[in-house]
């Protein structure tokens, strides 16, 4: 954990695509969770996507590279740091911002590339996904102190995803193969992290899967739900929207592909941590208002799920929560 | 104290003093085609001939080769030349051919000079004709100012002492122990824990003769324990090597056994009573053993130790002890000895696997390690010779063996290179297991199956088709537990058959490979052996002197110097015991004569040189008020001739006039300043 | 500064196709076995490096790469052993300590200090010792030719 005074308060936001496109509550509940831990988290102006790192990397490194170093000058000329809140977008930002810091003649040749918008890439800016800054800089036992309603007896699959922990090399988590640290985060909240069959296994969306062979990504999507529910869990915690997406999305697509229903609600991680820290669940996109459009998220109801963690709490006490 | 060594074979000896004026004869090697066939060789004659001081250039395809040196040797008996410059290969490979040359013919040998226009122009710049002829123009006219400048120099002599160590009481330190012995040289073996035997000691049987490990190993053993001329030292660490070749000084730890080794009678009663249950290191972790314990029952010595890091010191087996053999009070013993020779023998540790998490080593019960599968199957082993699974003491109907664990691996922690020895364990594991189960299914998951030795391959087709041991190519990618039954499921993908396979298996086998023992570090500046890139130790040239090192006087041999089985282990140390055994023989060595000398005159006497020196070399005396270096001790590497602020320091060989020389006209320039 | 008084000297060769003089020092021991290893391996660099053996590096004197310098090398590379591998125990750490004041010297005559480079190789690290020889070359070519070619002709004792 970093010292108190040394901790940035200030980060240019990355959203990426599907958080602002599909998941708007995902961009909310983050907001809310820094703005409680004094941490304020700048719009980016003219980001663009950052671009996706398994489609566009496999096509051409160069435009990859040019797209994604872009998207990082806005924020050196911000002079911040950039925080995202995806997975994928932490894969191509990190990676992108490495090899245009450590290999001069890819650098060079991007940023030839650059100056026909006027812009350039310095390498005075960080990459960090929110957890990074979650767990290395405001560290658990401070996330555990701000809890006012423990989750109580509720059972979370922790999905980790892929882009977030590989390749280790440069990331911030070690050189462990089976890492604890988000599993420490949702535990923070007072929920349990229940381990669960092939727990560390893709999502099936990345890599251009879900667009190519929908149906193969699914059937990815429908074994971790299998495994899921066999380990009896009572909601997923994510941490990427594209994941999110996946499952989320996902259950409606498996329930008419393979007909198999799951009901496990998907929660994005700060939407976990802000009702633990007691915020509003309407504001966190954790419960639906009256006028809620159909085909819009959450496509998992997650009523039965607050129903669950409000029974179990154990100040307040037992009602059903009215939709508004 | 030095005799000058001219073996002259013509009866007039061509006597050169260094004041005559040098005359440079250069002879261009064209090495085949290593050389001639990058740069023209002609036009780097034409050059030569063009460099002050150069008298005669010749050019020849090899001038290592007879014809070669009898080209050098007719022109110095025709008074020619009285400086020899041979272009070619590097010095390390051919400067002791050359100078014998010139020392048949009566010339002084350090009138000699090689330039390296091989290794370090040619070979590099293969594909750079032009510039690689201007980089051998400098080097050749580098090498000429400093054979113009270059001195005869006495060769030292210094004798070798018959007595040699042999650190590490392996089947490679036993070997060199016994060969060294038999030739009535005195041998100390020095062992680092309580017996000798190694890691052979712990297999049950050897591939590919299917010999039991220990009916092989335990008669060298005794053997090793009664021959006269071997000390074994056990239970002892060398902490201190220094001098060099035939006068090395060894300081040895000798650690305190506890127990008086003279007076053990290895009856055993202490053991019943000892309180302390700890780890069995020699069983892999897969039994305990007492405080007070002999590593394993066949051991020489076969007396006790106390491993004191565990010993509560309770008394008890004090007072069961008849002879009185229990000393609480023992301490370490410091042993200093000089030996002429060294070998290094200290062998490998086997991968730990517990950090490579897919595997699951250390989290589920049912898996274990080649070597713990080893002592399963050994008679004297945890399980008297009947393999079972950790989960529940049962023998397993299934069982796995993943190759490769550790090795042919480019993640953090792991090794790059194969460890040659584990496809032919795991197989001869599979065979054996086969025997004493044969309605068991024994699968092996495989990269590539690697059975190179005598034998080695028959052994593999009779492990496949007659055992019926079943083979899947496919590295395992994950293994996971069945939370009911305690067993393991191995994901790979079948490569053969073009298909992912799921299967389950009682126990698996994960067969780890060889890696450098964690004190390598320590060994290596100890013994003074640099390390080759994978972390063993590096061997003076790795096709041609596999036993040698770059420091004279050390051999090594066996697993220290990378992974090998028992066949090769026992090759390397007959060898090293040959290449110690002719130093030690011929009973003297020659010895480059790099010293340094003072210059009275010039030296004021600041005695600033005298710290510089590691070894003690310089000295000042008071009476006389003059600074001496002494020409024995000093090696040779020049650090007091760099700092002396009055320059009164000269290093033989690499004087200041000679290295200025050759900067002078290292860099050519042209009349525009092109190069 | 040092590099206008560098490029005001001059240099006629075009810049791409000019390869620096690099002389190097390496001790016989871990460097020029090093430097062996990477000819035994057939390991390509620039033709750039010619290679002056001593025993230790710590036999290297300033004098020795101010000399080198002096008579238009474009850059000098001492090689070393890794702390705690010198042959002769202590030899390079005396070279190590040796080298910023060296860096030092330069600076202050007007010379680049960045055409002076101490290295360690050992002697398994032919592809080290190929990989620095190349970055070196890359460097030198930024830099420009040495500044003392056409200033005077070698010095002559």
């Amino acid at each position: 954990m970093t010292d108190s005074s040394k901790i940035v308060r200030d980060y240019d936001l990355f959203l990426g695509c599907v958080g602002p496109n599909r998941f708007p509550q995902i961009e909310a509940a983050t907001m809310l969770v820094f703005e409680k831990l004094g941490i304020n988290l700048h719009d980016m102006n003219g980001a663009s996507c950052c671009p996706a790192p398994g489609v566009f990397r496999s096509f051409d490194i160069p435009t990859w590279l040019a797209l994604a170093a872009r998207n990082i000058s806005i924020s050196e000329q911000d002079q911040r740091d950039v925080a995202v809140i995806c997975n994928g977008c932490f894969g191509t930002l990190l990676e992108a911002n490495n090899i245009m810091k450590t290999e001069p003649g890819k650098r060079d040749a991007t940023n030839k590339t650059l100056a026909k918008v006027n812009r350039e890439f310095k390498g005075t800016a960080k990459v960090r996904h929110i957890i990074d800054i979650l767990y290395n800089d405001i560290g658990v036992p401070a996330i555990a102190d701000m809890v006012t309603n423990p989750l109580r007896g509720i059972k979370v699959g922790v999905h980790y995803g892929c882009h977030l922990l590989k390749p280790t090399g440069i990331r911030p988590w070690g050189k462990d193969e089976r890492p604890k640290f988000f599993d420490e985060l949702v535990e923070a909240t007072g929920a349990d992290s229940v381990e669960y069959k092939d727990k560390y296994m893709c999502c099936g969306a990345g890599g251009g899967v879900r667009t190519a062979v929908k149906d193969i990504s699914l059937d990815f999507t429908r074994e971790k739900l299998q495994n899921m529910k066999d380990a009896g869990v009572d909601c997923l915690v994510d941490c990427c929207p594209f994941c999110h997406l996946q499952f989320d999305l996902g259950q409606v697509e498996i329930k008419q592909i393979f007909n198999v229903e799951f009901n496990i609600p998907v929660i994005y991680y700060t939407q976990l941590l802000g009702l633990a820290w007691g915020l509003n669940p309407y504001d966190l996109g954790l419960l639906p208002t009256a006028d809620k459009p159909a085909g819009t998220p959450p496509y998992v109801p997650t009523q039965p799920f607050m129903n669950k963690v409000l029974a179990n709490m154990s100040e307040s006490p037992v009602t059903e929560v009215e939709t508004a | 104290m030095s005799e000058e060594i001219q073996k002259a074979s013509e009866p007039t000896a061509v006597n050169i003093t260094g004041l005559e004026e040098p005359k440079v004869g250069v002879y261009l090697c064209h090495c085949g085609v290593n050389i001639a066939g990058v740069i023209s060789m002609d036009e780097l004659e034409a050059y030569t001939k063009t460099i002050p001081g150069v008298v005669k250039v010749t050019q020849y395809k090899f001038m290592c080769s007879d014809t070669g040196q009898n080209l050098i040797k007719d022109d110095i008996k025709k008074g020619e030349v009285n400086r020899v410059i041979v272009a070619a290969c590097s010095p390390r490979m051919h400067e002791p051919t050359f100078r014998k040359c010139l020392r048949s013919v009566g010339m002084n040998q350090f009138l000699f000079e090689q330039a390296n226009i091989r290794e370090h122009n040619t070979w590099v710049h293969m594909r750079q004709p032009e510039k690689a002829l201007e980089v051998a123009k400098d080097i050749v006219r580098i090498a000429v100012a400093k054979a113009r400048n270059l001195e005869p120099l006495d060769v030292m002599t210094v004798k070798v002492k018959p007595v040699a160590l042999v650190i590490g009481a392996g089947v490679a330190g036993i070997n060199v122990a016994k060969d060294l012995a038999n030739q009535n040289f005195q041998v100390h073996l020095v062992e680092k824990t309580p017996t000798i035997g190694g890691h052979m000691a712990q297999l049950d049987k050897t591939f590919p003769t299917m010999d039991c490990s220990a009916c092989i190993i335990t008669p060298e053993m005794s053997n090793i324990g009664q021959h006269p001329k071997i000390n074994t030292i056990n239970y002892a660490e060398v902490t201190d090597i220094s001098g060099y070749v035939g006068n090395f000084h060894v300081t040895i730890n000798k650690k305190p056994h506890y127990v008086d080794q003279s007076l053990c009678n290895s009856c055993g009663g202490c053991v019943d009573v000892c309180p302390v249950i700890t780890e069995n290191e020699f069983d892999e972790g897969m039994k305990d053993r007492k405080a007070i314990y002999i590593p394993f029952p066949q051991a020489i010595p076969n007396k006790y130790t106390i491993d004191m890091d565990h010993c509560i010191q309770c008394g008890l087996c004090k007072d069961v002890c008849e002879p009185h053999a229990i000393n609480f009070d023992d301490k370490p013993k410091k042993i200093e000895l000089d030996v002429g020779t060294i070998v290094v023998a200290t062998g490998f540790d086997p991968y730990d696997p517990t950090d490579y998490k897919p595997y699951g080593f250390g989290r589920f019960e049912n898996v274990i390690t080649g070597l713990q599968m080893e002592r399963e199957l050994s008679s004297f082993g945890p399980t008297t010779g009947k393999p079972v699974r950790p989960s529940d003491n049962k023998a397993p109907h299934s069982i796995a063996f993943i190759q490769c664990v550790g090795s042919r691996n480019c993640q953090v922690g792991m090794h790059p290179y194969c460890s040659r020895v584990c496809c032919m364990y795991a197989m001869k594991q599979a065979r054996q297991y086969k025997e004493k189960h044969p309605e068991s299914d024994v699968t092996i998951f495989y990269m590539d199956i690697r059975a190179f030795g005598k034998g080695y391959e028959e052994f593999y087709e009779i492990a496949a088709r007659e055992y019926g041991i079943n083979f899947i190519r496919g590295r395992a990618s994950e293994i996971y537990e069945n939370p009911e039954n305690k067993n393991i499921v191995i994901r790979a993908e079948d490569t053969l058959l073009k298909r992912p396979v799921e299967l389950e298996f009682e126990m698996v086998v994960l067969s780890v490979g060889l890696e450098p023992r964690k004190d390598m570090q320590t060994i290596s500046r100890m013994v003074g052996v640099a390390q080759t890139g994978d972390g063993f130790l590096m061997e003076a040239h790795p096709k041609l002197r596999p036993v040698d090192t770059l420091s004279d006087g050390v051999f090594i041999a066996g697993a220290v110097q990378g992974p090998k089985d028992i066949p090769d282990a026992v090759a390397q140390a007959k060898g090293a015991a040959s290449a110690a055994a002719s130093l030690m023989a011929r009973g003297e060595v020659e010895i480059e004569p790099y010293f340094s000398k003072i210059n009275e005159a010039m030296c004021s006497k600041c005695l600033s040189c005298i710290d510089l020196c590691p070894y003690g070399a310089i000295s000042f005396d008071k009476y006389e008020d003059v600074v001496r270096i002494n020409e024995v001790l000093c090696k040779g590497c020049g650090t007091c001739a760099a700092a002396c602020p009055c320059g009164a320091i000269s290093q033989n060989h690499f004087r200041e006039k000679q290295i200025f020389a050759m900067l002078d006209t290292a860099i050519p320039v042209t009349a525009n300043g092109k190069i | 500064m040092a590099d206008e008084a560098e490029h005001e000297a001059g240099s006629m060769a075009p810049l791409e196709e000019w390869t620096p003089y690099i002389l190097g020092i390496f001790c016989n021991w871990c460097s020029y076995a090093g430097a062996d290893g990477a000819g035994t391996s057939r390991m390509q660099r620039p033709a750039s490096l010619r290679i002056v053996r001593v025993m230790c590096s710590g036999r290297v004197e300033p004098e020795m790469i101010f000399r080198a310098l002096k008579n238009g090398a474009d850059g000098v590379i001492v090689s070393t052993c890794h702390a705690g591998d010198c042959h002769y125990v202590v030899g390079n750490y005396k070279t190590f300590r040796k080298a910023p004041i060296i860096s030092k010297f330069l600076e202050q005559m007007g010379v680049n200090p960045k055409r002076f480079r101490l290295t360690n190789v050992s002697a398994s690290e032919g592809a080290e010792l190929t990989e620095i020889v190349t970055e070196f070359v890359e460097e030198l070519r930024e830099i420009g030719p040495s500044p003392f070619k056409n200033m005077n002709s070698p010095a002559e004792e």
